[in-house]
């Protein structure tokens, strides 16, 4: 975490772009959820994506990751387009995300979760035993640094939500995605738990990983992210360090009701 | 987040490894005595019927019990390589088991496109395309009389020489069913513990949640439903070539198809002998209640109900059902993980740690995170 700590200081002009979307737009009937949104991430930073309920934050997280086809727009991810590329492809372009309500397989083991996911380039050898060893030797080190290893083999649907937030967290980082995208990683979560979680993240984003993160606990959004993105009626209507978010006078009154 | 008392579900270990080889051995061991322990020919050709029906039911769990795609339909595929054996038979004159083999490659290449439009669907939807499938081929093989001799049925010639009496005919076939159900059992098995398994199976939990952890859902699920396709046609040839007669209304008929959903429930789609313990069990009963109430429709009421009773009461199907009971009796191996206090103390520190590391003002945190009545864990 330390080791790479000083490069934003002392590089704050090169950002380079994670993902971005330019002019994404997706309709629910005559509602506009996402409306014209050009964002831009930065990559190796934890980026935050924010905004009140409603704005349209987890059909853009959908229309990214290709959960949804957005009506228009475009999708890039490094340079890369994404535009409606199916879910496993932009999976396996590198990014990874988790699910609002999280999402685990309930009748799988704590293990066997983790090994269904496909890392960039390993689908080859589809037959092979889903019980590979080095598979399971990488299962079980994510599953003790999220602090669940010893739940190996419990069903998935025996663990508690706040196991269940982590098991879905450790299953994102089996697929060694370069890019991490979490819808509300604190929804629903006790403190401590919030603690746990945002430690993971500042840590992986020491290892390099990119974080786009969808939160409304202000305070862990604050502390975490070195880019806020802020939404309302499914656009971007602010973006900037978390100091400069805060004391955005258009933010305040979107978000923040003043 | 571990507390003092998770518990861990124990996991059967070497000795169960031990006892699954003698079931198997058992398993083949009552297979292959069978024919030489049946009364009579009639016993023997009941056994066919149930060998067939593992067979078929074995098959239609390549999508049913990996993807939990329903499909009630796929008695399409065990006619459709009926009659294609039958046909290839009758009008090229192709050996019969090569003909049962081509069959089984052309339904799996008419499988190809049927799979592409009907699993874009999931659920209800899925099963009601599945029905409709069935339903059309019923309407096409019967009227299209001229080459599939419609309503008056299809003759197919036996494959073995006339000299060749009921009995032998019987016992051979027996063995040739069993041999087919071999290579379904090993294909089901090698998919099972593969990656390619591991990801149908994640399908069957979430499907959305599987391709955003990069797997391909809909190709493997195509592959699957091709493989079941095939395996299911090969089911269809084999038992035209022993029955020798085809009529679309027995071929076509949902009833079948749901004899296999009902057989791979009963046994449990997720083991790989489910299917066959549920043809054992529905197969036998079918056969005794149309011994014994004749051509009444008394044997589809005790199928209903047997349905009824598994849904209810055995969700899952037998082997689970008997795999937990057995579970009960053995010593628990490490159901609670004991954490000490010095463990606990450790885990604290490095909790605060993480904490004052994350937040510059941790008060501020604390008040922030004190909002929140939400629990996360629950037990």
């Amino acid at each position: 975490m330390t080791a790479t700590s000083p490069a934003p200081e002392a590089a704050p002009s090169a950002v380079e772009v994670s993902l971005a979307t330019e002019g994404l737009a997706k309709s629910f009937g005559g509602v506009k959820a996402v409306d014209g949104a050009s964002v831009t991430f930065q990559h190796g930073k934890v980026n935050a994506l924010i905004g009140p309920n409603g704005s349209g934050k987890t059909t853009f997280f959908n229309c990214v990751t290709g959960m949804i086809q957005p009506d228009a727009g475009t999708v890039s991810y490094r340079g890369r387009d994404l535009t409606g590329k199916a879910p496993h492809r932009v999976a396996r372009a590198g990014i990874g995300r988790s699910f609002q309500l999280c999402r685990v397989f309930p009748r799988m083991t704590v293990l066997e979760n983790l090994l269904v996911a496909v890392r960039p380039g390993g689908l080859g050898r589809s037959m092979r035993s889903a019980r590979d060893r080095e598979d399971i030797a990488r299962a079980r080190e994510l599953l003790s640094r999220v602090g669940i290893d010893h739940l190996e083999q419990a069903e998935a649907r025996d663990l508690s939500y706040g196991q269940q937030k982590l098991l879905e967290l450790a299953g994102v980082l089996m697929a060694d995605p370069e890019t991490i995208m979490l819808d509300e990683p604190a929804g629903g979560v006790n403190p401590a738990l919030i603690d746990r979680i945002a430690g993971l993240v500042r840590s992986l984003n020491a290892e390099g990983k990119t974080f786009i993160v969808v939160e409304h606990n202000m305070d862990l959004v604050m502390s975490l992210s070195d880019h806020v993105v802020v939404f309302d009626r499914g656009r971007q209507i602010c973006e900037g360090t978390p100091t400069v978010v805060q004391n955005d006078p258009r933010v305040l009154e979107a978000y923040l009701g003043v | 987040m571990p507390s003092a008392s998770d518990t861990v579900t124990a996991r059967p270990g070497r000795g169960s490894t031990a006892l699954k080889a003698v079931g198997l051995l058992l398993l083949v061991a009552a297979v292959v005595s069978f024919p030489s322990l049946a009364a009579d020919p009639f016993i023997l050709s009941v056994g066919v019927v149930i060998m067939s029906y593992a067979v078929l039911a074995t098959s239609w769990n390549f999508v049913g019990g990996f993807t939990g795609y329903i499909s009630l339909g796929h008695a399409a595929y065990s006619g459709l390589g009926a009659y294609a054996t039958g046909l290839l038979v009758i009008h090229t004159g192709t050996n019969p088991w090569l003909a049962m083999l081509l069959a089984g490659v052309v339904v799996a290449l008419i499988a190809i496109p049927i799979g592409i439009a009907s699993l874009r669907v999931r659920g209800a939807s899925f099963v009601i395309v599945s029905i409709a499938m069935v339903l059309i081929l019923l309407l096409v093989f019967q009227s299209w009389g001229s080459v599939t001799g419609g309503s008056n049925g299809l003759r197919v010639p036996r494959p073995f020489d006339p000299s060749v009496l009921r009995p032998e005919q019987h016992e051979r076939f027996f063995y040739l069913h069993a041999a087919l159900l071999a290579v379904a059992l090993l294909a089901w098995w090698a998919i099972d513990r593969s990656r390619f398994g591991m990801g149908l199976k994640a399908i069957r939990e979430d499907e959305d949640k599987a391709q955003s952890l990069g797997v391909p859902t809909f190709s493997y699920k195509l592959v699957a439903f091709v493989v079941s396709a095939f395996f299911t046609a090969l089911g269809g040839g084999l038992y035209a070539l022993w029955f020798g007669f085809l009529d679309p209304i027995f071929q076509f008929s949902i009833l079948v198809g749901s004899y296999m959903v009902l057989m791979s429930l009963l046994g449990g789609i997720r083991s790989l002998f489910g299917p066959l313990l549920g043809a054992v069990i529905v197969g036998y009963a079918v056969e005794y209640f149309k011994s014994q109430y004749g051509d009444t429709q008394f044997h589809l009421v005790a199928m209903g109900l047997l349905l009824g009773a598994v849904v209810l009461f055995m969700p899952d199907g037998i082997i689970p059902a008997l795999t937990q009971l057995v579970r009960r009796f053995r010593p628990q191996a490490a159901s609670i993980r004991e954490v000490s206090q010095a463990d606990l103390a450790e885990q604290r520190r490095a909790a605060a740690d993480g904490s004052e590391g994350s937040t510059a003002d941790p008060g501020a945190a604390a008040a922030g995170a004190g909002d929140r009545e939400t629990e996360g864990v629950k037990r």
